[in-house]
């Protein structure tokens, strides 16, 4: 009996001792001047086990840099951290981050951006191709596949630009045959305005013909919709789309100049945040962020932790969902 | 008799439309001291730039030992022997005397420089031209003078260089250092190379020269040897026509005291200096490079902040309100190199002479251009400066005319002092004379000078009162008619 | 070298007209290009040479052109101002925290009356360049790294204001400085710029202070010896610098309708790019706001040309680092006296 007593003493107290230890987690954000990743670092200060404690987590700014991210994984295995969670700037360039991380035995989920690598324990993204496909499917379905858009694209060679326009080309395929034409397609490099300039500079070459919009994400089309404004254009009557979600975006989805496809910031490092922990803390462990339960009637399965791909889905922004979003941004 | 060693025929140039040499001509015999002598704008510098290979002629030819050649860069004038000790330093401040030296060739072992071989020649070179220098200290610890002597070093490195140009070398050394250097240029001579001396320091050509050319508006003029000419021809020559007297003195000094410096100390520089300066009086400041003429001027100016003393002009004494307190009470300097510290090079010559008072021909912050012209005319005519135009840059002014445009500068302040720092500094000697011109009408009308100066001859001609400064502090001093060259570079030891 | 009618000729008028002559070259270059275009039957008209494109380049050039003016003032006093593209980030951000109806953003935001985000900008952008000026002149610094490290710290104070947050929303009155349009015709950019060097040009040109700036770039030490206080010029030059920063800051915010923490990245070097095309030498004491002008109108013919054309944005880099690197080769002002 005592000895059953001071057993199961024991076992609680290393229960306990296993419950009391926090978890540490170094977060590698490719940068930290998109409002994008802002959300991603206010809501992973909201997951509950970092609100409670039971989580540490701390970010890093890559700086816009692949080598310096890699850099930054090498201190985070050398400061001995529990996890790594990864939001890559280079879709080649930053695998060896997964590798350093896996050599070094500490588990590493990707996250929002890709890598082109099956090495990591998991990732949490949304799907590039089908943000592209949706955006581009956005705009198609007003212009009613008849008509000119140009595509402005992100920094070449990201795997933002290259899946975003697999998707954009895929929904385009779906018109009939040279119905739509695509007049121009360049890169501003994710920047409002460089889009701004760029837009301007299409409405003056093909003044009147262009038609759509096609920004592979929301800062782009913003420019370009401020570029629209600038020539004395009536916005409302172009077809323009985004990706993100940024709140800039909701307002004017709001207004009604353009379709944004939701990229859920809150998801994604919520959702990584519980994978690293379940690779980290073992099998006990149970998901703590509400997405799980917000999703999972769209698809997505915590199976346990133990999935390699998870796949957020994206929200289509209309006007009819827009002031839930706004309101949840506050 | 042997050829030549060097022979210069015919040789013309000419820049943008100018006629720079219209009939260069010149002829070096080996182991002659050959003085080139010749105002500002004579072509000296041009035909020594063709010798060493910057420039490239119109026409002309040029012999060396009997050869005819043709340089197309520097390199192929060094390797034909041709080599030159610019006035102006240029040395690598942050690399050693051996270094600099040997700069371009230094002796290499494997790929890598052999510093001890490399330190060992620099020394015996230096041993063997008498110059008590260290080849490892750095350049730039070392003074003007030391850096001039690392200089001539250089140029007599080069083993094969036969034919040697020395440019105003004694500019910046003094007098001990001098003779060393004509020590040396002597027995180089003697080894048969040809060397050509450039300098406006008459003095120097009677000293060291064996033999001169005279130049003028781009031709030779005359050539002879030294022995046979003497120094008031010499001066004929150069400025086409006889000049009585090299030097102007018509001022009289009188007893009201103009500028009273009491005690002034600037450590390390210079101490306890005292220094009294008469209405209409000059005053000649003489003393060694490294005596601290120039940073006691400088202090007086304001451009330092002293230690301790005390500086009146006129009675009212200086509050440490630096440069602008120094014009507005008075003061006007004229620096040491008008290149690095007297004039905007890239300027034009109106604005340069403007730039100390231009607050007073301005209307709200705006130049009244119109006023501002009038006062360059003034200056122009005032210095009698020879320029095409006021819009003409400054830096394509000659030397002479250069600094009169800084003393123009001054002038328009209305000072009471003027402090000069070897005022005909490279100037040559007609416009030396309307300097010494300028400097007793301005002492005759009530103003006085100090004058800092290493020319001995110009300090015994123009002053009134010799004050000697000797490692920072104020030696012996001396009236008018008291002081002899022996007696000044004794006391400046 | 054979002095010659041709040679002279060439060396005035070059120094006086070279980059207007580049400027032309470059114009007609474009719209031969286009012209080729039109006639292969793939465009229905010449899209350069339109009066609503060449409007829309002035318009486009406005933020750069101001941030030249004073990197002009900058260089021609013989420093350099690498902090500009940041200081119009954070300027910009001040401006929008004070016309902004998002609540919350900053501790003080709000929408004030269209003088305070105004005035704000501007003495935050005119703080900063007296910071660099008086570290400059104070601690005798290099321009370089004082100006390098303002680059850094004001990117921070850009990011520390809302927290990283873009600030968006903004009030008509601010919106108006980027979007507004004088007499229905001419964008208000356009404006602000041509009257920002139009004084700019009666300073350096004319005033006194104008005539301190070339002195102490020409030559510092003589320009202290003739009494200028260059201390002072020192500061008042980074200081003016910094204000036209904050000026182009408020413009770029109005004009994309937000202002960002990335904003103005890398835009000090296409400012000091317009002043060296444009004949400033960076060694100073020599420049005119003239070739700056048409320094910033090259490039930016360059950008909206090279867009029409649809070359690839990495040729467009190419070009203009060639360009820049020809513009100093070719600098009159480069050559020095043979010996």
């Amino acid at each position: 009996m005592l000895a059953a007593i001071l057993a199961a003493l024991a076992t609680a107290g290393f229960a306990d001792a296993a419950a009391a230890k926090k978890t540490r987690i170094a977060v590698l954000m490719y940068g930290n001047k998109a409002e994008f990743v802002q959300l991603m670092q206010r809501y992973g200060k909201t997951h509950p086990a970092v609100a409670s404690g039971l989580a540490d987590l701390t970010f890093y700014d890559g700086r816009y840099d692949a080598s310096v991210q890699n850099d930054q994984a090498q201190l985070a295995i050398n400061a001995r951290y529990d996890a790594i969670i990864v939001n890559p700037m280079d879709f080649e360039a930053n695998i060896p981050v997964v590798t350093k991380a896996r050599a070094a035995h500490i588990p590493v989920i990707v996250t929002n951006a890709r890598l082109n690598s099956e090495d990591m324990d998991s990732e949490i993204v949304s799907n590039d191709v089908l943000g592209g496909y949706l955006e581009a499917k956005a705009v198609l379905a007003k212009l009613r596949c008849k008509g000119n858009v140009v595509i402005i694209e992100g920094p070449i060679g990201g795997s933002g630009e290259i899946q975003r326009g697999q998707g954009n080309d895929k929904a385009l395929a779906e018109c009939p045959k040279g119905a739509v034409r695509v007049l121009e397609r360049k890169t501003a490099n994710w920047s409002r305005a460089e889009a701004l300039d760029l837009m301007q500079n299409w409405l003056s070459k093909h003044h009147g013909a262009i038609n759509g919009v096609i920004g592979q994400n929301d800062e782009m089309a913003l420019g370009a919709i401020e570029a629209i404004k600038a020539a004395g254009l009536n916005v409302k009557s172009f077809a323009i789309a985004g990706i993100d979600g940024v709140t800039d975006a909701l307002g004017a989805v709001k207004a009604g100049e353009m379709t944004s496809i939701l990229q859920d910031a809150r998801a994604q490092m919520q959702g990584s945040i519980d994978l690293a922990l379940r690779a980290a803390r073992g099998p006990g462990y149970r998901p703590l962020s509400p997405i799980w339960n917000q999703y999972a009637p769209l698809g997505l399965k915590w199976n346990d932790g133990r999935s390699k791909h998870y796949y957020v889905p994206w929200t289509v922004v209309t006007k009819d969902n827009v002031d839930a979003l706004l309101r949840d941004r506050r | 008799m042997a050829a030549p060693l060097l022979v210069m025929r015919g040789v013309k140039k000419s820049f943008l439309g100018v006629q720079a040499l219209t009939d260069g001509n010149l002829e070096v015999q080996r182991g002659e001291i050959h003085a080139f002598c010749g105002s500002n704008g004579a072509g000296k510098s041009t035909l020594l730039g063709i010798l060493m290979g910057f420039i490239a002629p119109d026409d002309g030819e040029i012999l060396i030992d009997g050869r005819r050649v043709r340089f197309t860069d520097a390199r192929q004038a060094l390797d034909a022997g041709v080599a030159i000790v610019q006035q102006e330093l240029s040395a690598i401040p942050h690399l050693t005397v051996a270094e600099n030296i040997y700069l371009g060739a230094p002796p290499c072992r494997r790929g890598f420089v052999d510093f001890k071989r490399l330190n060992r020649q620099a020394e015996e070179l230096l041993a063997s031209l008498g110059f008590a220098i260290d080849p490892k200290a750095v350049m730039e610890s070392l003074s003007v003078a030391a850096q001039q002597l690392v200089e001539i070093a250089k140029a007599l490195s080069h083993r094969n260089a036969n034919i040697l140009i020395f440019d105003e070398p004694t500019s910046a050394i003094g007098e001990k250092d001098v003779e060393r250097l004509f020590a040396a240029l002597r027995s180089l001579a003697a080894t048969g190379k040809g060397i050509i001396y450039v300098t406006h320091r008459l003095s120097e050509v009677f000293a060291i020269a064996t033999a001169y050319t005279v130049f003028k508006d781009g031709a030779r003029v005359a050539c002879g040897r030294v022995c046979d000419i003497d120094r008031e021809r010499l001066i004929e020559l150069m400025i086409g026509g006889a000049m009585a007297g090299e030097y102007v003195k018509g001022n009289t000094p009188a007893s009201a005291p103009l500028l009273d410096v009491k005690g002034l100390t600037r450590a390390p520089r210079f101490h306890d200096v005292d220094l009294m300066l008469h209405k209409g009086e000059i005053l000649g400041i003489y003393g060694l490079v490294g005596s601290g003429r120039s940073e006691l001027i400088e202090t007086i100016y304001g451009l330092h902040r002293a230690d301790g003393g005390s500086i009146a002009v006129a009675g009212k004494r200086l509050r440490g309100g630096g440069v602008p307190e120094a014009i507005a009470a008075g003061l006007a300097y004229v620096t040491e190199d008008r290149k690095d510290s007297g004039l905007v090079p890239c300027a034009s010559v109106g604005s340069n002479l403007s730039l100390s008072i231009l607050g007073r021909v301005q209307h709200w912050g705006i130049i009244r251009r119109k006023a501002e012209a009038a006062e360059i005319t003034k200056a122009i005519g005032l210095m009698q400066i020879k320029t095409p135009g006021s819009d003409q840059l400054v830096r394509n002014l000659s030397g002479g005319n250069q600094q009169k445009v800084v003393l123009g500068r001054c002038i328009l302040t209305d000072p009471k002092i003027l402090l000069l720092d070897e005022p005909t500094r490279g100037v040559d000697v007609a416009a030396k004379k309307e300097i010494y011109r300028f400097m007793s009408d301005f002492a005759k009308q009530g103003g006085g000078i100090v004058m800092v100066s290493s020319d001995l001859e110009e300090v015994l001609a123009m002053s009134d009162r010799i004050m000697v400064l000797r490692h920072g502090e104020a030696g012996e001093a001396f009236a008018r008619g008291e002081a002899t060259s022996g007696k000044l570079m004794l006391a400046a030891a | 070298m054979r002095g010659s009618a041709w040679h002279i000729w060439g060396e005035t008028s070059f120094r006086k007209f070279g980059i207007v002559a580049a400027f032309l070259a470059l114009c007609v270059l474009i719209s031969i290009l286009c012209q080729l275009q039109v006639a292969a039957g793939e465009w229905s008209d010449n899209a350069f040479l339109t009066a609503a494109n060449l409007l829309l380049i002035l318009h486009q050039i406005a933020v750069n052109g101001i941030l030249a003016v004073g990197m002009t003032f900058v260089i021609i006093s013989g420093g350099i101002d690498l902090s500009v593209g940041s200081v119009l980030a954070f300027a910009g951000m001040v401006a929008a925290s004070f016309a902004t109806s998002a609540a919350g953003v900053t501790p003080w935001s709000g929408d004030y009356v269209i003088v305070v985000p105004l005035a704000a900008a501007l003495l935050a952008g005119a703080a900063c360049g007296a910071v660099n000026g008086w570290i400059i002149a104070r601690f005798r610094i290099q321009a370089f790294v004082a100006t390098l490290g303002m680059l850094l710290a004001a990117r921070g104070f850009t990011m520390s204001l809302a927290e990283g947050n873009p600030i968006s929303s903004l009030s008509d009155g601010l919106r108006w400085f980027g979007t507004g349009e004088l007499l229905g015709v001419v964008p208000v950019p356009v404006v602000l710029f041509l009257a920002v060097f139009a004084l700019a040009w009666i300073v350096l040109n004319r005033s006194i202070f104008g005539r301190y700036v070339y002195a102490v770039g020409g030559n510092e030490k003589s320009a202290r010896t003739s009494g200028i206080k260059t201390a002072r010029v020192k500061v008042l030059v980074y200081t003016l610098a910094g204000a036209l920063a904050g000026l182009a800051g408020i413009i770029l915010t109005a004009k994309t309708g937000s202002a960002q923490t990335g904003a103005g990245t890398s835009y000090e070097l296409d400012a000091i790019a317009a002043t060296v095309i444009g004949g400033t030498s960076l060694t100073g004491g020599v420049g005119r706001l003239s070739g700056t002008l048409f320094g910033a109108l090259i490039i930016g013919v360059m950008n909206n040309g090279l867009d029409i054309l649809g070359v690839e944005s990495f040729y467009q880099l190419i070009i203009k680092g060639v360009i820049i690197v020809t513009a100093v080769i070719i600098d009159p002002s480069r050559k020095q006296a043979a010996i």
